[in-house]
């Protein structure tokens, strides 16, 4: 379904501000399946979501998803076969548009568009029955202007609008991490349901240990832009909060070893 | 009164330059300057397109359609070529002036003997009003039948623009638009080219600033190369009025404010001239205008905790 292979992107090249934010990415992913991904501030989860939404072009390696090399695709073109729910509540909806004409672009993600009505009597019916879905009481508030809700409430929207077309891959880059506590929880079950009802091929970056136990079917974690552990399957099913962490800290305790080494070659040698 | 009837006509004509800049300056916040060339463009192949005997209806839209060719270069090299959008405008309106002075083939050509839409309203109302009267009352006012007929011409003529962008705005592209310039992020991640956008709604916006050209041109009865001069903040002095007088942000609204903004702006401008404001001094005045009515919100928010105490 997803095929990542050997992906490298690197920012700044060549200034003393470059980044090797990817280096060697390969992943696949089959239908259906929910990855969630983690790791340290700063290994490249959100790098490695925007060079498959074409935020960017990476510098090398393939990108393929259903059944296509989008790899040097733009990415308003990637967007009909991805929906996306990013980390800031602000990114994803338009402010000043109501809450009906931000569902009514998102109904035509990736279609042309032409000079039809956005809005019909039969869409703003649906709009306001999915929306009653969300258990928000928006469903009377459909023409507000989006801008005068909670991060909560547009973060559900744009879930909502990430997933009215169906696509054939879901990104969600932390995006309840700008949440309190109580959206977040809402916002989490909601993508839980709608990623169960659709079937939804996903990619989710988070922070949260608890979400990554108990949300999706593998798991894998980024280090210094590579993927250093993935697991899957019965190993999968085991693991535990504690177990992630416990990982977490061999990371940094490795880390640690390394600048001591680097220090003493550099006390040495130089 | 033909005072007034005139500088409202204007001002109506002025209202389609108004939402041209209400389109790249608000819905895009693109600062677009390609507009001081563009009126010119659009009033200069009129003009000539006049000279040579066409018919006015056809004169005025390709006027429309060379503005639109304007914007659009300024959107290309806005989105292809990565040249920040200020400088964009200014070098297409730079090449603009040249194209104009090459258009009309000397800097001032007079349209007093060319059969325009001018002309036409004219004649039209002359016929309505049977016996080719040249004035009529009105209410107890004396009004001439020419500047009736311009008035009557030019609401239609905003009238029917304004709608046709009301509903523009309602349609998938016109939704997509709008929302390029709340937010490019999301649009792109919807699918849509904000490149692309750009592009088209830069040139709509020329265009509709070039018609304004092309029939203010047609109303003055000459087109000047320097007619453009400082047009683009005449604009936005119409559009910040009419936000001040509407006061929301719904779409058919903010239209309406732009038109009204720029009828309320001519007519101070024709009162204060009458009152014996100097000429000269228009532009100095209405860039400072725009000037106060652009600091004024940030000033208000300063001065008010600091005025509650002494208030109560
Ligand atoms: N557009 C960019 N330009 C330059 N550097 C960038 C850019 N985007 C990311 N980086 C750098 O690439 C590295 C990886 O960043 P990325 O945002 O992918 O990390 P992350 O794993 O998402 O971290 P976090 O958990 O903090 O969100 C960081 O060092 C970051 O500074
Ligand atoms: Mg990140």
């Amino acid at each position: 379904m997803l095929e990542l292979h050997n992906l490298i992107k690197t920012f700044n090249p060549g200034t003393p501000n470059e980044v090797r934010a990817l280096r060697g990415v390969t992943l696949t992913l089959e239908r259906g399946s929910f990855l969630i991904i983690i790791g340290t501030n700063g290994s490249g989860k959100s790098t490695l979501l925007n060079a498959v939404a074409g935020t960017f072009l990476v510098d090398s390696g393939r990108i393929r998803l259903a059944d296509q090399d989008i790899t040097r695709q733009p990415e308003h073109r990637r967007a009909r076969l991805i929906g996306r729910v990013f980390q800031n509540p602000f990114s994803g909806t338009a402010p000043s548009m109501s809450i009906a004409e931000n569902l009514a672009l998102a109904a035509r993600r990736g279609q042309p568009r032409g000079l039809g009505w956005a809005l019909n009597h039969k869409l703003r019916q649906q709009i306001r029955d999915r929306i009653r879905s969300l258990n928000m009481g928006l469903e009377d508030r459909i023409d507000n202007a989006i801008g005068s809700l909670s991060g909560g409430q547009r973060q559900a929207l744009t879930l909502l609008m990430a997933s009215w077309l169906k696509p054939d891959l879901l990104l969600l880059d932390e995006h309840t991490a700008a949440l309190d506590p109580k959206s977040a929880d809402q916002v989490i079950r909601l993508t839980h349901e709608i990623i169960q009802r659709d079937k939804l091929t996903t990619l989710m970056v988070t922070h949260s240990m608890q979400q990554a136990v108990h949300l999706g079917d593998r798991i894998v974690m980024m280090h210094r832009g590579q993927v250093l552990h993935d697991l899957r399957g019965a190993e999968r099913e085991r693991v535990r909060p504690e177990d992630l962490l416990n990982r977490f800290d061999a990371v940094r305790r490795r880390e640690q070893l390394d600048a001591g080494v680097a220090e003493l070659l550099r006390q040495n040698y130089i | 009164m033909t005072l007034l009837i005139g500088a409202t006509t204007i001002g109506l004509i002025l209202a389609l330059l108004a939402l041209g800049v209400y389109l790249s300056y608000r819905i895009f916040n693109f600062p677009d300057i390609t507009a001081d060339g563009s009126i010119t463009l659009g009033a200069a192949v009129a003009s000539i397109l006049l000279v040579h005997h066409w018919s006015p209806m056809a004169a005025t839209l390709i006027g429309f359609l060379a503005g639109a060719a304007a914007g659009m270069l300024t959107g290309l090299l806005h989105t292809k070529f990565k040249i920040n959008a200020l400088l964009s405008g200014i070098l297409v309106m730079t090449a603009l002036y040249s194209v104009n002075l090459h258009v009309m083939g000397k800097s001032n050509i007079p349209l007093l003997n060319e059969s325009t839409l001018a002309n036409q309203a004219e004649s039209l109302a002359g016929s309505f009003l049977g016996g080719g009267k040249s004035e009529f009352l009105l209410a107890g006012w004396t009004v001439g039948s020419r500047d009736a007929a311009m008035l009557v011409g030019a609401t239609l003529m905003v009238l029917a623009v304004g709608l046709a962008l009301y509903l523009f705005f309602r349609t998938n592209l016109g939704t997509a638009m709008r929302a390029t310039g709340d937010n490019s992020q999301m649009i792109c991640a919807l699918g849509v080219s904000v490149d692309f956008i750009i592009i088209l709604g830069l040139a709509l916006s020329n265009g509709l600033i070039a018609l304004s050209g092309a029939l203010l041109a047609q109303y003055q009865g000459f087109v000047d190369v320097q007619m453009g001069i400082g047009m683009v903040v005449w604009g936005l002095a119409s559009v910040i009025i009419g936000e001040a007088l509407v006061g929301t942000n719904k779409i058919g609204l903010l239209i309406t404010g732009a038109v009204m903004g720029s009828v309320l702006f001519r007519l101070l401008v024709a009162i204060a001239l009458r009152w014996g404001l100097n000429p000269n001094d228009l532009k100095l005045i209405t860039a400072v205008f725009v000037f106060a009515a652009l600091v004024m919100p940030a000033v208000l928010r300063k001065l008010r905790p600091a005025a509650k105490p002494t208030a109560t």
